[in-house]
């Protein structure tokens, strides 16, 4: 099982839903409203004055062989829209109740 | 969630909830009724006092100033006149606007009461006379005719009044030029002395007999009868057998010592209708009541009436008010629609989309029809201020939906879904969007607050607009963004319907680029951008000197009226004579002329319009109706001008002589002005001089016409002096010798003839031929207490004198106004001519001169909107200092206000408009749209700033990337007041000068404000950099130093 985390333009919300379940992950856990700027050349969202967008975040935790997968879709969606800003981080689960 | 999440979520709950507002409010449109101006409450309440036989002195001292004294503590008070003349004394009380009439009528009606014992034992009773603006008819209705005419006041009271006066809303319908059937009794008083007979004698007996008498009831056998004596006439012919006394055992018949007339009335009003002899009937409304509905109703009904009528009656229309109302109504609405079609196409134009353009406007009917259920729900009217507030607003209810538009774009374009983009786009510029309203509601709430007149007016422009701007709003927090979400789709720019829009596109680019290459030349040359701006700015104030002001600019609803004056004392006949010319020179001179009536001769006492009015043997008054100020070249104060020097070239024989545009004399709305000098001091002489230079001086002005002096001449008469010794050697009182000679000359009326329903008056009075002469008076025999015969020589003596004229005061004191109408120049330059001359008068101790009328008005109106416009300022600032959380911000961005003042003055120089409270509002509404563009700005530049531009660079790319929404807005409303500035139609000549005043204030400052305001955020933001620079060196230092 992995960790996979997602912070994304909030606008991208209703389609990652979508691909979750696409790509039948039914878990995920949502931060609606927070704020970040990307390590490159992302765009704030700080939902400031300046800076008026807001980011969301979201943790989902998938079996393996759904990473891929799950990734490849993400990736897929970020590209068809460059501006808005999509990444995905995954690490390993090593316990859970 | 939010307003706009839900909104765009429930797209069917969203949309018929503005469904159900457009039906509410499309059925209160359906329901409104159609008026001129909104309503406006009567201010004036007159309490007129009768004292019989006091002079104008004795009732100026003993009724009057009580009265006055009294009266003068009632609240809310503005002015006191009084005219005093022989018998009556008029008081009218003028109250501010606003209050209640009728807690004001019951505060006078306490006040009298308490000083009723002080006034003299003869006086009668005060009457309260609520004045207002429903005793102006509302239709003037001329009647021709030929054979009928003898019968014609009962044909028309019959036929035509008593019917028009049941249609509901329409208050009293008199009759005039119609005279009344009066059976008159002509006595020779020489076989009256020789019967030994008086007029009272054969009154009286005329009274007993005409008689019905019920005599109780008896009974004969089983069955009860009334008992009745039928003594009253069935003809009037019957009078003439009657017996009115026994001499020497012969019975003396009234035809022994009299004859007997049917005929019609002595002294009447007679009304010419286009040169030929006719009736008037006048349609006065009900308070409160609607003129146009009133109006529809009596047209409707009049063909079915004059079906009834003789077939030599013709019935007419002189004046429907109603006619002008609904002109002007129509051609607002067209102003209104053309408004609407400019807006759209500029939005188009921006945008090149049309579903875009759709979506943006679809907020001006909702809104626009929203603001009919408020009209609906207070009870007020579809008016000229009303529909003014929806021509005005068209413009600025897009704005909102612009920016939440323009937003939601964005994220499309950057990818967001559109229901997303439609949800996150709003919530980003939602404060911003509530903000601007906001200072817009700074301004435009306000002007509810107004009093006075102004404030009538202005009140209902004050809500439309906020209630327009608050659910323009709403929709576009909502609609907007459900209708985005919806409709909007990612613009694939290189389809192939969007290739005819790629010119404009690249043409609107260019103007950025543009734009931004002047912003960097401006903002490298600070120093002399201010210099220039401020330069204007100074110059356009030395433009104000030359803008005249006035009060209302006049209106062209094609009517006027003339009042004329004969010297004192003229015959009606002279007067006849006169018109006579006079109409047919005027109905060939001026092909414009479409009716022409006048009324000549004095009212009776039962035509409540005329006797309302000024009215005498030697007064005229004319009704000229025209044509429809489209129809004809010359405008109606070139033909009212004309028509003035007609009168004075042609007709020297009238001595006053007034013609007045819209028929009405300096009332504010629609009329010439008037400017009123008002001459106090308590010396009739010495006022009267001055008057008389004062009107000579006024004469001398160029740009015044029909100066006019209020108090009249003294007035010739005969007066009967009674010897009082001798009167009470023969034991007459003085009261009974007045009471004789009254019954010989104006007729005592013994009782009342009635046949079918109606009663006539039999009159008793000397034979016309007997009361020509001096001799006639004195000749007159009056009978003691013993029946023995004294002639009025015996007791006294005829004289000529001069009786002083009617005392006219006003704040309790005695005044004479000398008014002028100002005609062709602005007022303000008339006021300050007359102020300049008038020092050469010699004035008198005690004489006083004062400025009133229609510049006392705009003085107070002005005023009042200056105070509304320095309040207004003050909230805009409080709305913008808590938008930006600064004080500097709005600082600069309302220096955008000077050019926005400059541009209305030079407009209203370069158009030879006056600077007029239609005017003044236009200005006031530039506050809250000027700012608007400068927030635009500002708004983005510190947002440029916020992302980390330099100053120079965040200040050129927020000025180009922000280019386009302020040109758009502004565009928007100056395309939406052009129709109102451009219009022709009737009544443009109010929101005219309204019109241009917007136009050339955005349009000037709009430039300046881009080039100017961003100059001066560069020097202020590049100081508070060097503030922070500075305290942060020394804070180095001083850490350095420790």
């Amino acid at each position: 099982m992995q960790a996979i985390f997602i912070s994304y333009d909030q606008a991208h919300h209703q389609n990652i839903i979508e691909i979750l379940d696409k790509c039948s992950c039914r878990g995920f856990t949502a931060f609606g409203n927070v704020q970040g700027r990307g390590s490159v050349k992302g765009e704030p969202h700080y939902g400031s004055h300046a800076w008026p967008s807001l980011a969301q975040a979201m943790f989902t935790f998938v079996e393996d062989d759904r990473v891929e997968k799950l990734l490849n879709a993400l990736k897929e969606l970020d590209e068809s829209k460059p501006k808005l800003g999509l990444r995905a981080f995954v690490w390993p689960i090593t316990h859970t109740i | 969630m939010s307003l706009y999440g839900s909104a765009v979520k429930r797209p069917i709950m969203t949309t018929l909830c503005f469904v159900t507002v457009i039906i509410l409010g499309l059925f209160s449109l359906v329901k409104l009724p159609i008026d001129l101006y909104p309503d406006i409450d009567t201010n004036s309440i007159m309490v007129i006092t009768m004292y019989p036989g006091a002079s104008a002195k004795d009732i100026e001292q003993n009724v009057t100033k009580p009265l006055e004294n009294s009266l003068n503590s009632v609240e809310h008070l503005k002015h006191i006149n009084s005219t005093s003349r022989e018998n009556t004394s008029v008081i009218t009380l003028e109250f501010e606007y606003g209050y209640d009439i009728d807690v004001l009528t019951n505060d006078v009606r306490d006040k009298l009461d308490m000083v009723k014992s002080v006034l003299p034992d003869d006086a009668e009773n005060p009457i309260i006379f609520k004045f207002s603006t429903d005793m102006i008819p509302i239709c003037l209705l001329s009647v021709e005719a030929n054979e009928s005419m003898s019968g014609l006041y009962k044909i028309l009271d019959d036929a035509v009044a008593n019917p028009l006066a049941r249609v509901d809303g329409v208050g009293s319908v008199s009759i005039s030029g119609a005279p009344k059937r009066e059976i008159h009794v002509y006595v020779d008083p020489a076989k009256l002395e020789a019967y030994n007979l008086s007029v009272e004698a054969i009154s009286s007996v005329i009274a007993a007999e005409n008689r019905n008498v019920p005599g109780g009831s008896f009974d004969i056998g089983s069955n009860t009868y009334a008992l009745r004596v039928q003594g009253e006439f069935d003809d009037s012919s019957q009078l003439a057998s009657l017996p009115v006394a026994s001499v020497d055992g012969r019975t003396i018949f009234l035809r022994d010592v009299a004859r007997v007339e049917d005929s019609l009335e002595e002294r009447t009003q007679q009304t010419y209708i286009n040169g030929n002899q006719g009736a008037m009937i006048i349609i006065q409304k009900q308070s409160g009541a609607n003129s146009v509905e009133i109006s529809n109703k009596v047209m409707k009904m009049l063909p079915t009436l004059e079906k009834n009528l003789p077939s030599d009656v013709k019935i007419g229309v002189i004046v429907d008010t109603s006619d002008n109302i609904r002109n002007t109504i129509a051609s607002l609405v067209e102003t209104v629609l053309y408004a609407l079609l400019f807006v759209m196409i500029v939005v188009f134009f921006f945008l090149g989309r049309w579903r875009a353009t759709l979506i943006i406007v679809i907020t001006i009917p909702v809104s626009l029809i929203a603001s009919f259920i408020y009209l609906f729900a207070t009870g007020n009217s579809l008016n000229i201020v009303s529909l003014s507030a929806l021509s005005i607003s068209i413009g600025m209810v897009v704005d909102d939906a612009i920016v939440v538009l323009e937003n939601v774009t964005t994220h499309i374009e950057r990818g967001a879904d559109p229901k997303q983009a439609a949800v996150h786009g709003t919530n980003e510029v939602a404060i911003s969007v509530i903000a601007s309203t906001l200072t817009l509601i700074a301004v435009f709430f306000p002007l509810t607050l107004v009093t006075g007149m102004t404030g009538v007016l202005f009140r209902q422009l004050g809500w439309m607009v906020t209630i327009m701007m608050i659910i323009s709003t709403t929709c576009a927090l909502t609609l907007t963004p459900m209708l985005c979400s919806q409709w909007l789709r990612l613009r694939n720019k290189n389809s192939k319907g969007m290739l005819w829009y790629r010119p404009i596109e690249k043409a609107l680019d260019k103007f950025d680029d543009g734009y931004a290459w002047l912003l960097q030349k401006v903002v490298t040359n600070k120093t002399v951008t201010i210099i220039i701006c401020l330069g204007i700015f100074v110059g356009s104030c030395f433009l104000m000197k030359h803008v005249g002001t006035e009060f209302f600019p006049t209106q062209d609803d094609g009517r006027l009226g003339v009042n004329l004056e004969l010297p004192i004392g003229s015959r009606v006949e002279e007067a006849e004579a006169s018109m006579a010319r006079l109409d047919t020179m005027w109905r060939r001179k001026y092909p414009e002329i479409k009716v022409q009536s006048y009324t000549v001769g004095p009212a009776s006492s039962d035509n409540t319009y005329a006797s309302l009015s000024d009215n005498g043997a030697h007064i005229i008054s004319m009704n000229i109706t025209l044509t429809d100020p489209g129809e004809r070249d010359r405008k109606i104060t070139e033909i009212a001008d004309l028509m003035r020097k007609d009168l004075e070239n042609d007709f020297p024989e009238f001595k006053k002589a007034q013609v007045m545009v819209g028929g009405r004399q300096g009332g504010g709305m629609g009329g010439q002005s008037t400017v009123d000098f008002e001459v106090y001091g308590y010396d009739f002489d010495s006022t009267d001089k001055v008057a008389r230079d004062l009107a000579e001086v006024l004469k001398g002005i160029n740009g015044t016409a029909d100066v006019i002096i209020s108090r009249s001449d003294y007035q010739p008469e005969y007066q009967v002096d009674f010897d009082r010794e001798k009167l009470a050697m023969h034991g007459i009182s003085l009261q009974t010798a007045a009471f004789y000679l009254r019954n010989r000359i104006n007729g005592s009326t013994a009782s009342q003839f009635r046949e079918d329903g109606e009663e006539y008056d039999i009159k008793v009075m000397y034979s016309p031929d007997k009361r020509t002469q001096i001799s006639d008076i004195e000749n007159i025999t009056i009978y003691t207490n013993r029946g023995q015969g004294v002639k009025l020589k015996e007791l006294g003596t005829v004289v000529e004198r001069y009786t002083p004229p009617t005392i006219e005061r006003k704040d309790r004191e005695r005044l004479v106004t000398v008014s002028a109408v100002v005609d062709g120049v602005p007022m303000s330059q008339v006021v300050a001519d007359a102020e300049a001359q008038m020092n050469s008068i010699d004035m008198p101790p005690g004489v006083t001169i004062q400025i009133a009328g229609s510049f006392e008005d705009q003085q107070d109106s002005f005023s009042d909107l200056l105070m509304l416009g320095l309040l207004i300022i003050i909230l805009v600032y409080i709305v913008m200092a808590a938008q930006f959380e600064s004080l500097t911000y709005p600082g600069i961005i309302m220096t955008s206000l000077l050019f926005a003042f400059s541009g209305v003055f030079l407009i209203l120089y370069l158009t030879g408009h006056t600077l007029n409270i239609m005017s003044m509002i236009g200005a006031i509404m530039l506050i809250g749209i000027v700012v608007k563009n400068g927030i635009v700005l500002i708004d983005y530049i510190t947002l440029n700033r916020e992302r980390g531009m330099g100053i120079r660079t965040a200040v050129v790319d927020g000025g180009r990337s922000r280019l386009r929404p302020v040109v758009m807005t502004t565009l928007t409303t100056i395309l939406g007041m052009v129709p109102m500035a451009v219009g022709s139609g009737q009544g443009s000549e109010m929101w005219r000068p309204m019109g241009v005043a917007v136009i050339g204030g955005l349009t000037f400052s709009t430039i300046l404000t881009l080039l100017f305001v961003p100059t001066l955020y560069c020097v202020f933001a590049g100081r508070g950099v060097k503030n922070t620079r500075k305290k942060l060196r020394k804070k180095l230092l001083a850490s350095k130093k420790a």
